[in-house]
């Protein structure tokens, strides 16, 4: 079966959001998507986008003209003061049916192909830890498990402490 | 880790203050009169950048929050903390994130008495790098036929 990878246009957002909900499905936490097509419209295809899609398109199945998306990565730039630009890899995920054929392997060589010609010197995700097929992939390709390594948490606040935060300080 | 600091001045500069910069940095200056021993004004600083979270939109990362020594206890840590939580309430962004390193009991126990959640322990999410050589033969790896 071919494929094709191409950048995300502002079309493409429902098969967006729809993966994006499969790869939430994926990690268990499905109801945790409040993002909507208008919004994935607005900040990935605005001004200023905030992140960058590259998509995987097939044939459809019935030797039809339809083309489907089955695969998509999620990136942007972040920036590490001790050594410059970084590539980060926000969502990655290949519909079930069409692992095994190297889509996957394409797209993250795609990714990194990007960060060298940006002038990157990393690419950085996260991954939970329970994800093992994800991290043997990751690790048979060189990737460092930082949080393992050198002993990196990922912290968060949430919207009700952000707002409690950004409170003006008592004099 | 000193020794892991790579980046110039020059590309500072030019990554920080172009047409779309690629961090924000916030400064925490005193009076000439309180500057300190080797004679700086500036004795802190947050730097940070946007995000994009697929389920709930933009966020905010905090990639360093630093204090001198010289300068702690007086609150200037809070207020660029709290300076950087306004910024992501204007941009309307639904996340702080930052990562802190696991011996550092302090700065963890900063974050937690604020309402920070350490999603490492709770989800089990670990940071993962392709960098320098890994990297470089990622994206010289031979087209699968």
């Amino acid at each position: 079966m071919e494929y094709k990878l191409r950048k995300a246009e502002p079309r493409d957002v429902s098969d967006i959001l729809r993966l994006v909900k499969e790869l939430a499905k994926y990690e268990e936490m499905e109801d945790q998507v409040m993002l909507t097509e208008k919004e994935l419209l607005e900040d990935g295809f605005g001004d200023t986008p905030f992140y960058h899609c590259i998509l995987a398109e097939i044939q459809g199945e019935n030797g039809t003209d339809d083309l489907k998306v089955v695969g998509f990565a999620m990136y942007y730039f972040t920036y590490d003061p001790w050594s410059g630009k970084q590539l980060y890899l926000e969502d990655f995920y290949v519909m079930d049916k069409y692992r095994g054929m190297g889509i996957g392997s394409a797209i993250l060589k795609q990714l990194s192909d990007l960060a060298m010609k940006t002038r990157c010197t990393g690419m950085m995700f996260v991954v939970a830890e329970n994800n093992e097929s994800s991290i043997n992939f990751y690790k048979q390709r060189g990737a460092e498990d930082l949080s393992e390594e050198e002993g990196w948490r990922l912290y968060k606040f949430h919207k009700e402490d952000l707002l409690k935060l950004a409170a003006p300080a008592e004099e | 880790m000193p020794d892991q600091v790579l980046i110039s001045y020059k590309e500072l500069q030019h990554d920080g203050f172009r047409q779309n910069p690629f961090f924000q940095c916030l400064l925490a200056e005193v009076l000439e009169e309180h500057k300190s021993k080797e004679g700086h004004t500036i004795v802190g600083y947050a730097l940070y950048y946007y995000t994009y979270s697929t389920w709930k939109g933009p966020s905010v990362y905090l990639e360093d929050l630093y204090v001198m020594p010289e300068f702690r206890g007086k609150g200037i840590g809070k207020n660029l903390l709290s300076k950087v939580a306004q910024v992501a309430k204007e941009k309307h962004c639904a996340r702080l994130q930052m990562s802190v390193l696991d011996w550092n009991t302090p700065s963890r126990d900063f974050y937690a008495a604020k309402g920070a959640q350490d999603l490492t322990v709770s989800e089990g999410w670990h940071f993962i790098r392709f960098d320098g050589q890994a990297l470089d033969n990622l994206a010289n790896e031979a087209p699968k036929d």
